[in-house]
């Protein structure tokens, strides 16, 4: 193989190359969206287990505290400072729940600009570039007198 | 996860750079140049970014779901 031919195959090789890039990527390209789908469904159903959750605590605490104002009428002694730290732990986690909520929105927000660059960039200025070396790949063959397979 | 992105995204974005690489060994003119600035640079770059970006919100969104999943 001659040292033009040698250069003509390494541009070919790097087209190639294009292709299988733009192939791969458009996979990850999805990704990211993908990611946040299911992140936000995961927080979302913790959310409501944890609403459930104080829902419930809530409704035991308040019985708690019912029986605890009538408990002195029968000289008696009801502690519900079980139910109150359940009660807190609940309220706790659903904050945990929301802060991260804001969080993940926050980031996806970000992350949306730099993806759609990047699928701009696969849709439109990968293609252009894939064309732009295949017509100069022509080119070179035809001012070298490289035939090319097939023609 | 953020290994697999490494393994999809990372991977063949090197494949490509080491293609360039080795085509612009045969390839000196200023045709190269131009084509190496206004093509491959912005290519490689743009996908670092976005690799770069979409591991780092791989990272928030399990570091949330670890901190919201009871222990």
């Amino acid at each position: 193989m001659t040292r033009v031919d040698a250069d003509i195959e390494a541009l070919k090789e790097f087209h190639a190359a294009l292709i299988r890039f733009r192939d791969a990527q458009r996979e990850v390209a999805a990704r990211g969206g993908q990611e946040v789908e299911a992140a936000r469904a995961s927080l979302a159903e913790r959310a409501g287990h944890w609403r459930s959750v104080l829902e419930q605590r809530q409704a035991e605490l308040d019985v708690c505290r019912r029986r605890a104002a009538q408990a002195p009428a029968m000289d008696d002694e009801v502690d519900c400072a079980g139910y109150v730290h359940a009660v807190a732990e609940a309220e706790q986690r659903l904050e945990q729940i929301r802060r991260w909520q804001q969080r993940v929105e926050e980031e996806a927000s970000v992350f949306v600009g730099v993806a759609g660059r990047f699928r701009n960039l696969l849709e439109n200025d990968l293609p252009r570039t894939q064309a732009h070396l295949s017509a100069l790949i022509t080119r070179l063959e035809a001012a070298r007198g490289v035939q090319s397979p097939g023609s | 996860m953020p290994a697999q992105i490494d393994t999809d995204g990372g991977h063949s974005l090197s494949l490509l750079a080491d293609a360039w690489d080795k085509a612009a060994q045969h390839w000196h003119d200023e045709m190269a140049r131009d084509f190496d600035v206004h093509h491959v640079r912005p290519l490689l770059d743009e996908s670092r970014t976005y690799l770069d970006a979409l591991r780092d919100l791989i990272e928030v969104l399990d570091t949330a779901t670890r901190d919201t999943t009871p222990s």
